[in-house]
């Protein structure tokens, strides 16, 4: 069997590669001496111009400073954001009453965008990094509460039935039961919501900044510095694809008996 | 549901011997069978009052900071009719989004979901689409905005696009994950039976996946209405973020508050109908 999987894997990465570096080439002949070109820089000077702004600072820091200064504020709202969502969401599924309280108040929220929130939340909160932390506060906030929500509401009744036959508590049923039986959507909710705030970060650096990787592309397109654009682009793709399989693996390792797609 | 029978006894008793109780027990029913309906209202309208208290009554804040109810009901009603400050009454707004997204979200929806079945199907279109779609997936909306103005110009061709794309991730990741969970055990039965490798992608595996693929146009239509919002704060003339973004340098809390519950509201609605369309078509297919 091993012998069969090991060229299949070599397969795959081959033909990711060929399909990055055909992209790749797609786009150098695309920009190169053509107008376009005049406005998008070629691929190789992109790719040359990441590995320099390693060393070299853009504004005040190197990239990686700014990569921390974003992962530091998405960090803080999606935390903070997680950690309401979930016990807003189970207590949600849990009782019917908060249910009935949270739910409407949650239904008008959800939907409005968190960049909508930025006008709102510079009135509210000012210009600094709380108001930054909001955005995504919010952002994860959503995403978590609604799977937690339908976690702890779609448990087995059978499963409850079952335990209060046998005469456990509230608070055993709850513990014992729903709590674990949610978890593999709150995981789901956690690696969305981890997604949309990694997506929101720009959002809450246009609100005024002066680091991270939201303000590389905000100043780039300020400066029509389309060179800067496209770095901070890749460097937001390919973080936030190392987090995505940061969270997949997390997540196989501590929910083993569930194996969600993707 | 035990309760039912039981309540309704004691009433008709209670009816036969003091008549002129009926009233009060017939409230009491009503507010226990409509208990959490009750609680729901009860805490939008607690939450009205405490903001109407907060801001109205004891003013802990500025009216130009954080306006009460009344005055953004009012604004509501006056965007209604007048087009000022932003050049464009509340409907004409929401139409200008509507267009925009509806555009990108059924572009994307249409090149997404094809695109999501292709890639779980067969193994060569995953093998060279997959690490392409991985790179781009995380990178938001918002970040290709001022790539698409350079590409595609300020209007509605580079806003369009923004949508597309986020509405297209959601529809292809959703639409391959709802093949993949097509049972083994169905191809098997399609392959006993001597179906073409055709017949068994449109008879078994695309009616197992239509449920997700249906979870990914709902979450496609409130990422698309995000995206929207983010494309019309940089660059327009007219739409709710738009809206909203005159609203903040002209310093008008109220029309931003206005201007989200709106599109709050317009987001929930879409959803609340998808899931009708959704109930009616998969109606049977929810193959676990």
């Amino acid at each position: 069997m091993k012998k069969k999987f090991i060229p299949q894997n070599i397969i795959s990465v081959l033909c990711g590669i060929a399909s990055i570096f055909a992209f790749v080439i797609f786009w150098f002949i695309y920009t190169n001496g053509s107008t376009l070109g005049k406005m998008i820089p070629r691929p190789d000077v992109v790719i040359i111009s990441l590995f320099k702004d390693i060393f070299n600072p853009i504004g005040q820091h190197t990239l990686l400073i700014h990569v921390c200064y974003s992962m530091y504020r998405v960090l803080v709202g999606y935390v903070i954001g997680s950690i309401v969502g979930i016990i807003l969401g189970l207590a949600m599924g849990w009782s019917k009453v908060v249910e009935a309280i949270f739910s409407p108040l949650f239904r008008i929220i959800r939907p409005i965008p968190p960049i909508a929130w930025i006008p709102i939340s510079i009135i509210w909160l000012g210009l600094g990094e709380n108001a930054k932390i909001f955005l995504i506060f919010l952002a994860s906030f959503s995403n978590v509460t609604l799977n937690a929500w339908t976690g702890a509401k779609n448990v087995d009744p059978k499963l409850i039935g079952a335990s209060q036959m046998l005469g456990a508590r509230k608070s055993q049923i709850f513990f014992t039961i729903v709590l674990p039986a949610s978890i593999p959507q709150i995981f789901a909710g956690l690696q969305v919501a981890l997604s949309s705030c990694w997506g929101t970060i720009l959002a809450a650096e246009m609100v005024r900044s002066s680091e991270g990787l939201g303000w590389i592309i905000v100043t780039g397109g300020n400066n029509n510095d389309m060179k800067q654009i496209l770095v901070g682009i890749v460097t937001i793709g390919i973080v936030g694809f190392i987090l995505a399989v940061i969270m997949r693996k997390l997540e196989a390792v501590l929910c083993r008996w569930n194996k969600s797609g993707t | 549901m035990r309760n039912k029978p039981c309540v309704y006894i004691t009433g008709s008793i209670i009816t036969r011997k003091r008549p002129q109780k009926v009233k009060v027990k017939f409230l009491k029913k009503f507010m226990k069978d409509n208990k959490y309906l009750l609680l729901s209202i009860s805490s939008v309208l607690v939450v009205l009052f405490v903001w109407y208290l907060c801001v109205d009554v004891l003013q802990v804040t500025y009216q130009s900071v954080f306006p009460g109810p009344i005055k953004c009901f009012q604004t509501l009603i006056k965007k209604l009719y007048t087009s000022s400050p932003d050049g464009a009454t509340l409907l004409q707004n929401l139409l200008a989004s509507l267009e925009v997204a509806m555009l990108g979200y059924v572009l994307g929806a249409v090149v997404g979901i094809p695109l999501g079945i292709m890639m779980a199907w067969n193994k060569w279109v995953d093998r060279f689409v997959r690490p392409l779609f991985d790179l781009i997936r995380p990178i938001p909306g918002i970040a290709w905005i001022p790539l698409f103005l350079v590409m595609f110009g300020i209007g509605i061709t580079s806003k369009a696009m923004v949508i597309f794309l986020n509405s297209m991730i959601a529809c292809t990741v959703n639409a391959y994950s709802g093949i993949q969970q097509t049972s083994e055990l169905h191809l098997w039965v399609g392959d006993v039976f001597g179906a073409s490798d055709r017949q068994k992608l449109f008879k078994i595996a695309i009616p197992t996946a239509t449920p997700m693929i249906f979870t990914g146009l709902r979450v496609a239509l409130g990422t698309s209405w995000t995206a929207l919002i983010a494309a019309e704060l940089l660059a327009s003339n007219k739409g709710l973020g738009y809206m909203i973004q005159n609203g903040s340098a002209i310093c008008r809390p109220d029309i931003i508050i206005v201007g989200m519950l709106t599109i709050g509201v317009v987001g929930l609605i879409f959803d609340v109908l998808l899931h009708r369309v959704e109930i009616r078509v998969t109606k049977g297919m929810n193959a676990e």
